[in-house]
């Protein structure tokens, strides 16, 4: 009795089953992707206090602060609430590739992890940036995989990073935005988990 | 290995292409789920790689993510079947034919996956902690929050209904 719960025992535990190559490549990349995003925090966290920072500040600042202010004056509704229109009322559902998929909720939850770890310090506004960069490759990615209504909006996320990225913002303004951006970022992630997504095109 | 101790990027490198079949196949005997398998890998991975100056420099990072990934895997279940550890009032014997609802969402691979999938989830959650992932009795009943009762036996439940199992894929091989 002891040799056969033994055998059974060894029999499970050699019973390997392979993860799916495209997985494999994924946690190659998350791993790039969390070294490259560090390297990135330390890079501005070292450059934040040198003199040419003024400079370069300044200049994010005044190309912010035009972005928002033509933001501002092209558009007819000013209440913070442009992504839940888009993102609440997407009734037709793209069907991504798995993998793609699965790679934009990697991105929407390290976007959320990065906004909740978002001080009111120097480097925000760069990190800010970065998100903003992130988010236009899938975005563009999106286009490209026939997502049109997820590329949307993904595109609607920009203009409330923007006004979180601005210098001049006041705290409980920023709060109140984080806290938008992260209950987007939730709404999409839930989403996203549950919408059928193309396994046949997941590699 | 980096000055220090910390592994690094490289270290994580060689450990994916070398060990991630190991911690994926786990997961995927603790959740019966590919996609929740995959996340508690992914988890798993991000959760070393934000803790890595926390290594032990005498463990292996393989081993070291090994088990971050079943905790992460265990995360999973509870995230995504809530209350599925809670104890019950009355400690019912789980029947081999009671419909399985998440048994769609597996590919049963081959007979041993087959095997694992016909118990319930408490039964092969204690089955592959205590005798695949070698831990012990006290450490189950402390993640799960159950009592040592109900997970020894449910591993004794899990150990007989697998046994079940193997005995009628031998007798059937036999009488090909």
């Amino acid at each position: 009795m002891k040799d056969d719960t033994d055998e059974l025992i060894a029999r499970h535990r050699e019973n390997v089953h392979k993860a799916p190559p495209h997985l494999v490549q994924q946690w190659h990349d998350a791993i790039d992707d969390a070294a490259a995003l560090e390297r990135g925090r330390v890079a501005v966290r070292q450059r934040a206090w040198t003199p040419g920072s003024l400079f370069w500040g300044m200049a994010v600042t005044a190309a912010l602060a035009l972005g928002v202010a033509i933001g501002v004056f092209v558009s007819d509704d000013t209440t913070p609430n442009i992504v839940p229109t888009i993102a609440h009322n997407s009734a037709q559902h793209d069907v991504v590739p798995a993998a793609f998929s699965r790679g934009l909720q990697y991105h929407l939850r390290e976007s959320r992890q990065q906004l909740s770890a978002l001080d009111v310090d120097a480097d925000r506004t760069m990190l800010v940036l970065q998100l903003i960069e992130q988010n236009r490759l899938f975005e563009s990615a999106a286009d490209k995989n026939n997502a049109p209504n997820l590329a949307r909006v993904l595109r609607a996320f920009e203009p409330i990073l923007l006004r979180l990225a601005a210098t001049d913002i006041a705290p409980e303004d920023a709060t109140a935005l984080k806290a938008q951006l992260t209950f987007e970022l939730n709404v999409m992630l839930t989403k996203l988990a549950s919408e059928p997504s193309d396994e046949a095109h997941s590699t | 290995m980096s000055i220090g101790g910390a592994p690094t990027q490289a270290d994580f490198h060689e450990a994916i292409s070398s060990r991630s079949d190991r911690w994926y196949s786990a997961c995927l005997k603790i959740t019966r789920n590919p996609e929740m398998a995959a996340d508690a890998v992914q988890d798993a991975l991000l959760n070393a790689w934000n803790k890595r100056h926390q290594f032990e420099k005498n463990s292996r990072l393989d081993t070291w993510i090994h088990s971050i990934a079943i905790n992460a895997a265990l995360n999973q279940i509870r995230r995504n079947r809530p209350g599925v550890f809670q104890p019950l009032e009355s400690d019912v014997e789980t029947s081999a034919e009671e419909p399985r609802q998440v048994l769609e969402d597996y590919e049963l691979e081959d007979s041993l996956a087959g095997a694992l999938a016909r118990l319930s989830d408490v039964e092969r959650v204690c089955f592959v902690l205590k005798h695949l992932e070698q831990w012990r009795v006290r450490e189950i009943c402390a993640e799960l929050s159950l009592n040592e009762g109900r997970v020894k036996q449910a591993v004794f439940r899990a150990v007989k209904k697998l046994r079940i199992s193997m005995q009628s894929l031998q007798d059937e091989k036999n009488e090909r």
